[in-house]
């Protein structure tokens, strides 16, 4: 018998990580997305609120003053709004001013009825209705001049109407009770939450759906044949999900970083633009919270790496497997379908049950603490058991993918994958 | 030292036994071909001996008693039948990333590989991707993969499979240098040619079951004392005399044409008891011309043809009874 040789080199699980994970960094296509990813965020946040201004200022409207009364107020309101008004007669017809809004003349017109102020209606048409910005600042305006035309009709003082119609101060502040936290804008709160609850479910998805078409690739080019020759099943799946997942790793850190500078230059970034960043309080990010999210980032992606491992590995060409990952897809965007749910009521117990699941946690928990709704405990305990769920969902797949690896053609029945897990 | 030990494995999948009992024992240092027909059972049979699938019974040693798996991974070379590498990865790359797999360090499986496509004439290859390659150049890479931790014992499933004329002479140039370098190479065919160049010993399986073992020098010695002549004649007359031997039963049990090419007028089957002694001294008796005279030794594709298809019709009057 021949002396066994060590291995003077590195475990071939590595070895198989460490080519995932160059082939997928070298793209081209790797770098465009994670610079250009928070690129499009940051874009996500600022356009609408630029290409709202803009539309402002453009406005051009008409007001058809059937009362009498309220047509100059109202124009010299929406003027100080920086809208461009102009009173038109009170017998200008309606098929008049729809021509004006179809020849774009005009945006719409304002239609204020023979009643009013005390009762009667005001109709506002145009084609910038849709635009909440412009039903907003336009109810607004209205409201004003109304409530001051009455003030008038009723006796009362200009000054006394002023008082009246001083704004009223009014804002929200998420808070848990906590001793010493920071307030926050309850609007922020949820904003952040969100948008890390949206970036683990991208990263997530896309990462774990990586591994399954790595997998099919790897079957339709046959390379696999020379892999396992080469190396166990189990260290090819391990060392496949390690490799995508270190560079969704990377991705994500990256995003996190870019994300945290955006968000704390936030002033200046929207005052680049010219756009007020409106004095929100953004909630305070610690390492603490960044550990919850990553953990939860690698064990969520590991349950469905593992899971997307073994569909690769019962089907033989991308077209089957697009079929086959449908299921999966579709529990994962429960998640998702239920984050107002979470966001409404992060202490309730759907909120508890959602974030306990190992199909939901993964997504919606980070979400959950960012909030303050979850209790270290309760974070424990949803830890606990997703990472003993993704093991056991690794160990199953492992067996089938030892199995279905070398399997070309038909899919397996649920009884012969059934026979593969006892192989 | 026996390079490879297989004893009485079998492997069913469903109700279709794909290897029945097999059992042979490869000695260290030779070239050693299985043969059968398509679906015979070679491929299965490989990947038991290399752990890609488990035997359902039976087992299988390693140069001399290691296991198959991990603790025989760094000393053997296993090529699959189907063969496919990373179309984006760069030649070299492919190379020491399989040596590493084996468990060579970076550095070395670097430098073997480098080596070994110079000596396959792709030097200039090195830094180009995969798939710029040709088919035939591709295949050069996954010998090199498969030899580059210079395992004890290689394994090739139907090597030449696909190999244009010139690299099936590389192919079989490194497979006789592995050879002389104290290796022990198992390889699968349905090319009995390529075998009968290079094999010392054969191992023929038909339907998952054994149907001949042994030096292929043997068993050829074997085949052609069953006796058949192959004669050439100086002339029509020549010809027409021998025939008149010829017709003695007792001497001659068949005559046959043989085939184009082959050079010869007429093939001889002697009659059982005769030998091609008698044959010459009776043909020369009657004063027949001859331009050769020779013993046939069948090739191994006709022993192959032969014992295959009198294996496979066997089995199917076993069925029948």
């Amino acid at each position: 018998m021949i002396q066994p040789r060590k291995r003077a080199g590195l475990p071939d699980w590595l070895v198989i990580a460490r080519r995932e994970l160059l082939e997928r960094l070298r793209t081209p296509w790797f770098i465009v997305v994670t610079l250009l990813g928070p690129v499009l965020m940051v874009a996500l946040v600022v356009v609408p609120v630029v290409l709202g201004r803009v539309g402002d200022q453009t406005a051009r409207v008409q007001i058809v003053d059937r009362s009498g009364q309220l047509g100059e107020a109202l124009r010299a309101a929406l003027v100080a709004e920086k809208w461009r008004a102009e009173v038109v007669p009170a017998d200008t017809d309606e098929q008049t001013l729809r021509a004006r809004i179809r020849n774009d003349h005009i945006d719409g017109y304002l239609v204020v009825s023979a009643e009013a102020p005390a009762a009667g209606t005001f109709v506002y048409r145009g084609d910038n209705a849709s635009a909440e910005h412009v039903m907003r600042s336009l109810g607004k305006v209205v409201y004003g001049v109304v409530l001051a035309a009455r003030g008038k009709a009723l006796e009362i003082s200009d000054d006394k109407v002023t008082q009246l119609l001083a704004p009223v101060d009014f804002t929200t502040r998420h808070s848990t009770g906590e001793e010493g936290e920071e307030e926050t804008s309850g609007l922020a709160a949820f904003l952040i939450g969100y948008v890390v609850m949206f970036v683990l479910y991208l990263a997530i998805v896309l990462y774990a759906v990586n591994v399954l078409r790595s997998v099919v690739q790897e079957k339709t080019n046959r390379v696999v044949e020379i892999m396992v020759a080469a190396a166990k099943p189990r260290a090819l799946m391990l060392g496949k999900i390690l490799g995508v997942g270190a560079v969704g790793l990377v991705q994500v850190t990256v995003w996190a970083v870019m994300g945290l500078v955006t968000i704390n230059q936030r002033g200046a970034l929207l005052g680049m633009f010219g756009v007020d960043a409106g004095g929100w309080n953004v909630p305070p990010m610690d390492a603490a919270d960044i550990a919850v999210i990553l953990s939860y980032f690698l064990l969520g992606y590991f349950f469905y790496a593992a899971i997307f491992a073994a569909i690769g590995a019962m089907v033989s060409s991308e077209q089957e497997a697009q079929q086959a990952q449908t299921p999966v897809m579709m529990i994962l965007i429960i998640p998702m379908l239920c984050v107002q749910l979470v966001a409404n009521d992060p202490r309730g117990g759907v909120a508890e049950l959602l974030t306990q699941l190992p199909f939901s946690s993964a997504v919606l928990m980070p979400m959950r603490w960012s909030l303050g709704g979850a209790s270290p405990a309760s974070l424990a305990v949803s830890m606990g058991i997703l990472a003993l769920s993704t093991y056991l969902v690794a160990r199953l797949a492992a067996r089938i993918y030892r199995v279905g690896i070398l399997m070309y053609g038909k899919r397996p029945t649920l009884r012969e994958l059934v026979r593969w897990l006892r192989y | 030292m026996l390079a490879v030990r297989v004893d009485g494995i079998t492997k069913r999948f469903g109700n279709h036994v794909a290897v029945d009992d097999v059992s042979f024992e490869v000695p260290a240092g030779v070239i050693y071909g299985v043969l059968g027909p398509n679906g015979a059972g070679k491929s299965t049979t490989l990947r038991m001996i290399n752990d890609i699938i488990a035997p359902d019974a039976g087992h299988v040693e390693l140069l001399g008693g290691l296991r198959p798996g991990a603790e025989s991974a760094p000393h053997v070379g296993f090529l699959p039948e189907e063969r496919g590498l990373y179309p984006k990865m760069r030649v070299l790359e492919m190379i020491t990333f399989m040596g590493e797999l084996r468990g060579l360090t970076g550095r070395d499986a670097r430098a073997r590989g480098e080596a070994w496509l110079e000596r396959l004439g792709l030097g200039q290859w090195r830094k180009n991707k995969v798939q710029d390659l040709s088919k035939g150049m591709q295949q050069k890479v996954q010998f090199a993969a498969t030899m580059i931790h210079e395992p004890e014992l290689v394994i090739l499933d139907e090597p030449w499979s696909g190999l244009d004329p010139i690299n099936a002479d590389v192919l079989r140039d490194v497979v006789r240098e592995q050879q002389a370098a104290g290796r022990t190479v198992l390889f699968s065919t349905h090319l009995m040619e390529q075998a009968e160049q290079i094999c010392e010993h054969i191992f023929i399986i038909a339907r998952g079951q054994k149907v001949l073992d042994g030096r292929l020098a043997d068993i050829k010695r074997a085949a052609a004392a069953d006796g058949r002549v192959a004669l050439a004649f100086a002339g029509p007359a020549d010809r027409e005399r021998a025939q008149a031997v010829l017709a003695d039963r007792a001497l001659c049990a068949a005559t046959r044409v043989p085939a184009p090419g082959d050079h010869a007028d007429l093939e001889v089957e002697l009659a059982h008891g005769a030998d091609a002694q008698r044959l010459l001294a009776a043909l020369v008796a009657a004063t027949v011309a001859l331009r050769r005279f020779e013993v046939v030794t069948p090739t191994l594709h006709q022993i192959f043809v032969e014992r295959v298809g009198r294996d496979q019709a066997q089995v199917a009057e076993r069925r029948a009874s």
